[in-house]
C-alpha cells in the first residue's frame, strides 16, 4: 500500500493524538486503507467519461480534483471584480457550498454511511475513540482537498486584489462553511433514516449524484459566461428573508471588515456565520450515538414498500406491445430501468442535459439578436438536441449492475429473444425519451406557437427511427447482460457516426421547411420508413 | 460474586440479557466454556445466536449480566482481549475494493502484527488454499468461496486462542470443507477454543464436542451429541433440533407448498 503524503504530514502530530489516548499506529493504518479505497472509487464527475481500461493504479480522487480546479475558474470574477462584497461573496460561498455538498453526498456518502466499519474494525482490538477520530480525520482530509481545489485560485486572485485580510476572512469562512455542510448533511441523513429506510436514502443519494453530473456539465457552459453574468451594479438591500440563506451570512464579514460597512443586518449575518456552524457541530456531537443507531437501518430493510399499481404502465403495455412475450419483457425492462441505480446514474444525467442544452443555445441566440427574432426563426429545430442522448443511452441498455442475472433469458422456455429487444427499445422510447420530448415540445409550443406541431411530430418519428439505427449497438449482446465495468462510454467512433447521422436528419428537416407543404409530406414518408425499418430490424438485427 | 477462576475457563456468561426496545432477544444465558472445546452454537433464526456473538466481540454494549473472556470482564475501554480472538462473520463483510494482500496485512496489523510478518503469513496461507495467483487482485473480483477463504485467513492470521465462526463454510467446495474441518480439529487439539455457529446440522453434529441449542433467548440444550441423543431419543441432531425448538409441522408445510406448486 502506498505511503500517502497526507499521512506523512499527519505523522507530525503523532504526539498530539497520542496524548489524547489514541492509538496512532492503528489510526494511521485505518486511514491508509480508507484513502486507498477512496482512490479506487470512480468519482461521480467522471461518470460520463471514457473509461480507460487496464491503467495501473491511478488515484481517481486526485484526478477528480483537476475538474474542480477547472470549475473554480468560474469563481474568479466574484473575487476579482468590484467590491460589492456582500453580493459577490454570497454567490461565491453559495456555489462553493453547493459543489462541496453535492460532491460530498455523491462520493463520500458510502464513507459516512459505511456500516462495515463496525463489523470489520470493532471486532479487532481497535477502540471506539481511535475509530471515531480516524473517521473524522478522513472526512477532514477529503474536505480540505476538495475545498482547496475549488477555491485556491479565486482566493489568491482576490487576495492580490483586496489584500491579506481577504485571504484570512476567506479561509476562516471556508472552514466554517465546511463544518456547516458536514453537520447539515449528517442531519439530512439522520432524518431520512429516521423516517425512511436505507433504500430510500440510497435513492436520494442517487438523485443527488445525477444532479451533480448535470450541474457540472452545465457549469462548464456557465464558465465561459460567468464574466458577463456578474453584474457589479446590483444594489443589495438587506431584508429579513436573507437570514434564511446561509451563503449570505458568510458573505457579510467581507462587507464588515473590508469595507467597514456596519449595520444591523451585516453584523447579524456575520455573527450567524460564526456561531451557527459552532452550535451545529455541538448539536451534532450530541446526536452522534442516535445517528449511529439509525445507521443500522441501512442494512435491514424493513420491507413494506408496496409499490403503487401503475395503471398507466398496464395501459401502455397493451397499446404498444403486440405479443405476449413482448408484454412480459416490457414490464421487466420497465422495472429494471426504473430500479437500477447504476443505470440511472449512467443515463439520467444525459437526459437532464438534453433538456437543458437546447435552451443554452437559444439563450446565446437571444443575447446575439432578440427574443422576437428568435420566435420567428427556425430555432425550434433545437428540439433535435433531445435526440443527442439516444446513442449513448441505447448503448447502455446492454449493461446492468446485476448482469449475472442474465442467465434467466437462456433458461426460460422461449422461442426467440427478439421480443426482448423490441420491448427494451419501446421502454426506452416511452419512459426515457418521451418525457423529455414532451416537456421540450410543450415549452417550444409556448415560445414558437402552434405552427410548429408538425415539425415536432417529425422530430418524434425521427427519434424513433434514430433509436432503431442506434439499436445496432445492442447487436450481439442481450440487454442487461454485461457489467458496467466493461462499458466504454460515450467515446468511440460509433457514437460520432450516429451523431453525424442525426445531424443529417436535422439538416434534411431544415431544408424541407423551405418547401411549401414539405413538412407534412416528409412526416408521412418518415412514418412509412420507420414502420418498415422497425419490422426489418426486428427480423435481421435481433436474430443472431 | 465468584465466577470460576479456573485457568482453563476461556469464556463465562452469567445471566446474559439483551433487549431491543420491547423485544427480549436474550433472556438470561449462563454458559462456561473450557479451553480446547469446539462448541456448536445452534438455534433457529432470530433465537439470539448472532446477538450473543456480537456482545462477546464488543459490538453491542448495552446488555444485562456478566461477560468474562480469559478471566476478565469485558468493557469498552479494555479492548486488549480482542487480540486473542478471531472472527468470521456470517455475511462476508470485508473491504472488497482492496486486494487480498492489502486487506490481510491491514487486519494483521490491527491485531498488532508487523507488516512483514503479516504479509508472509498471509501469502503462505493463501498458497495453501491455492489462491497465490490472486493475492494481488481485488477481493471484489473473487468468487464466493474465495472471499470466504480470505475471511477465514483473516480470522486466523494472528493465531488467536478463541475463534468465533458464524456459518464459516458458506460457499466453500467439498474439498475445502474437509480441509477446514480438519484445521478446526487440529486447532482444538492444540487448546484453541472454537465457537461454531451454523444452520447445517450435519456438520455441527460431526465437528463439535459440545452442542448448545438456543431457542427464544434461552439455552434449551447443552451437552455432547451423545448426551443430547440419550436425553431426546432422536437419531440426528436435525431431529433433536426440530423437537427441542417445538417445530413439528414440517410435513404439513411441505405438503402445502407442493400442492401450491402443482396448482394450475
Amino acid at each position: 500500500m502506498k505511503n500517502f503524503r497526507t499521512l506523512r504530514f499527519l505523522d507530525l502530530f503523532r504526539g498530539l493524538f497520542e496524548s489524547f489516548g489514541i492509538n496512532y499506529t492503528v489510526m494511521r493504518r485505518i486511514l491508509a486503507v480508507k484513502l486507498t479505497m477512496d482512490g479506487r472509487r470512480t468519482p461521480t464527475i467522471f461518470n460520463q467519461q471514457t473509461k480507460k481500461k487496464k491503467k495501473p493504479e491511478e488515484n481517481g480522487f486526485m484526478k477528480s480534483l483537476g475538474i474542480y480546479v477547472l470549475l473554480s475558474l468560474m469563481l474568479i470574477p466574484f473575487t476579482m471584480l468590484g467590491s460589492n462584497f456582500l453580493y459577490q461573496m454570497s454567490i461565491f460561498y453559495g456555489i462553493v457550498m453547493f459543489l462541496v455538498m453535492t460532491s460530498m453526498i455523491s462520493d463520500f456518502s458510502n464513507v459516512l454511511l459505511d456500516v462495515r466499519d463496525k463489523a470489520i474494525l470493532l471486532t479487532k482490538p481497535v477502540n471506539k475513540k481511535t475509530l471515531n477520530v480516524a473517521k473524522t480525520i478522513h472526512i477532514c482530509i477529503y474536505l480540505i482537498f476538495l475545498t482547496t481545489a475549488l477555491t485556491a485560485i479565486p482566493l489568491l486572485i482576490g487576495t492580490y486584489r483586496h489584500g491579506i485580510l481577504f485571504l484570512l476572512l476567506g479561509v476562516i469562512g471556508l472552514v466554517l462553511v465546511n463544518l456547516f455542510i458536514v453537520v447539515v448533511t449528517a442531519i439530512i441523513y439522520y432524518f431520512i433514516l429516521r423516517f425512511f429506510d436505507g433504500e430510500k436514502l440510497k435513492d436520494i443519494i442517487n438523485y443527488v449524484q445525477i444532479g451533480l453530473s448535470v450541474s457540472i456539465a452545465v457549469g462548464y457552459q456557465v464558465l465561459a459566461r460567468s464574466f458577463s453574468v456578474v453584474d457589479m451594479n446590483i444594489t443589495f438591500t438587506p431584508s429579513w428573508w436573507q437570514f434564511l440563506i446561509p451563503p449570505i451570512w458568510f458573505g457579510a464579514p467581507f462587507e464588515l471588515f473590508l469595507k467597514h460597512h456596519s449595520d444591523f443586518y451585516i453584523n447579524s449575518f456575520s455573527l450567524l456565520a460564526l456561531f451557527i456552524p459552532i452550535i451545529a457541530i455541538i448539536i451534532y456531537s450530541r446526536m452522534m450515538p442516535s445517528f449511529e443507531r439509525n445507521l443500522q437501518k441501512l442494512t435491514n430493510n424493513s420491507g413494506g414498500g408496496s409499490r403503487k399499481k401503475q395503471w398507466w404502465i398496464n395501459g401502455l403495455v397493451n397499446v404498444i406491445c403486440r405479443s405476449k412475450e413482448e408484454k412480459i419483457f416490457f414490464r421487466f425492462a420497465d422495472n429494471m430501468m426504473r430500479n437500477e441505480r447504476e443505470f440511472r446514474l449512467k443515463v439520467y444525467p444525459a437526459l437532464g442535459m438534453s433538456l437543458i442544452v437546447p435552451f443554452i443555445f437559444m439563450f446565446n441566440e437571444i443575447q446575439l439578436n432578440s427574443y422576437t427574432h428568435l420566435v420567428t426563426s427556425k430555432w425550434y429545430l433545437a428540439v433535435y438536441f433531445s435526440c443527442l442522448m439516444i446513442p449513448n443511452a441505447v448503448a447502455m441498455l446492454k449493461y446492468s449492475g446485476k448482469y449475472k442475472g442474465a442467465w434467466i433469458y437462456q433458461t426460460a422456455p422461449l422461442q426467440s429473444l427478439a421480443p426482448l429487444y423490441s420491448a427494451v427499445l419501446k421502454v426506452f422510447i416511452s419512459n426515457l425519451f418521451l418525457p423529455i420530448y414532451l416537456i421540450l415540445s410543450a415549452i417550444f409550443i409556448g415560445i414558437f406557437g402552434l405552427k410548429i406541431i408538425d415539425d415536432l411530430l417529425v422530430v418524434l418519428v425521427t427519434a424513433i427511427l434514430f433509436t432503431i439505427i442506434c439499436s445496432n449497438y445492442l447487436k450481439g449482446t442481450l440487454p442487461f447482460s454485461e457489467s458496467f465495468e466493461d462499458a466504454l462510454q460515450s467515446g468511440g467512433l460509433k457514437v460520432i457516426v450516429a451523431l453525424l447521422c442525426l445531424a443529417v436528419f436535422a439538416g434534411i428537416h431544415f431544408a424541407i421547411t423551405f418547401i411549401p407543404f414539405g413538412v407534412p409530406i416528409y412526416l408521412i414518408i418518415l412514418i412509412m420508413i420507420t414502420f418498415f425499418s422497425w419490422k426489418q430490424a426486428y427480423r435481421t438485427v435481433w436474430n443472431f | 460474586m465468584s465466577i470460576e477462576t479456573n485457568q482453563d475457563v476461556v469464556l463465562c456468561l452469567k445471566d446474559l440479557k439483551k433487549d431491543y426496545g420491547t423485544k427480549n432477544v436474550l433472556k438470561g444465558i449462563n454458559l462456561t466454556v473450557q479451553r480446547g472445546q469446539i462448541i456448536g452454537y445452534i438455534g433457529p433464526n432470530g433465537a439470539g445466536k448472532s446477538t450473543t456473538i456480537k456482545i462477546l466481540l464488543g459490538l453491542e454494549s448495552e446488555y444485562g449480566g456478566k461477560v468474562e473472556i480469559f478471566g476478565e470482564e469485558i468493557n469498552e475501554i479494555n479492548i486488549s482481549y480482542k487480540r486473542k480472538i478471531g472472527y468470521v462473520p456470517e455475511v462476508a463483510e470485508l473491504y472488497d475494493n482492496l486486494t487480498a494482500m492489502e486487506y490481510l496485512t491491514f487486519v494483521g496489523e490491527l491485531y498488532g502484527m508487523d507488516l512483514q510478518t503479516a504479509d508472509e503469513k498471509a501469502r503462505s496461507l493463501m498458497n495453501v488454499f491455492g489462491m497465490e495467483a490472486v493475492y494481488h487482485s481485488r477481493i471484489s473480483s473473487y468468487s464466493k468461496g474465495m472471499r470466504q477463504k480470505v475471511l477465514i485467513i483473516s480470522s486466523l492470521l494472528h493465531n488467536p486462542d478463541l475463534l468465533f465462526l458464524d456459518e464459516p463454510l458458506s460457499g466453500l467446495d467439498a474439498n475445502s470443507v474437509m480441509v477446514f474441518k480438519e484445521i478446526l480439529a487440529v486447532l482444538a487439539s492444540q487448546g484453541k477454543t472454537i465457537f461454531y455457529s451454523s444452520h447445517i446440522m450435519d456438520v455441527v453434529e460431526k465437528i463439535s464436542n459440545r452442542i448448545i441449542l438456543i431457542n427464544d433467548g434461552n439455552i434449551v440444550a447443552d451437552g455432547s451429541f451423545h448426551e443430547l441423543k440419550e436425553q431426546n431419543k432422536e437419531g440426528t441432531l436435525e431431529q433433536i433440533f426440530n423437537q427441542l425448538t417445538g417445530f413439528n409441522e414440517y410435513k404439513v408445510l411441505a405438503e402445502e407448498f407442493v400442492s401450491i406448486v402443482q396448482r394450475v
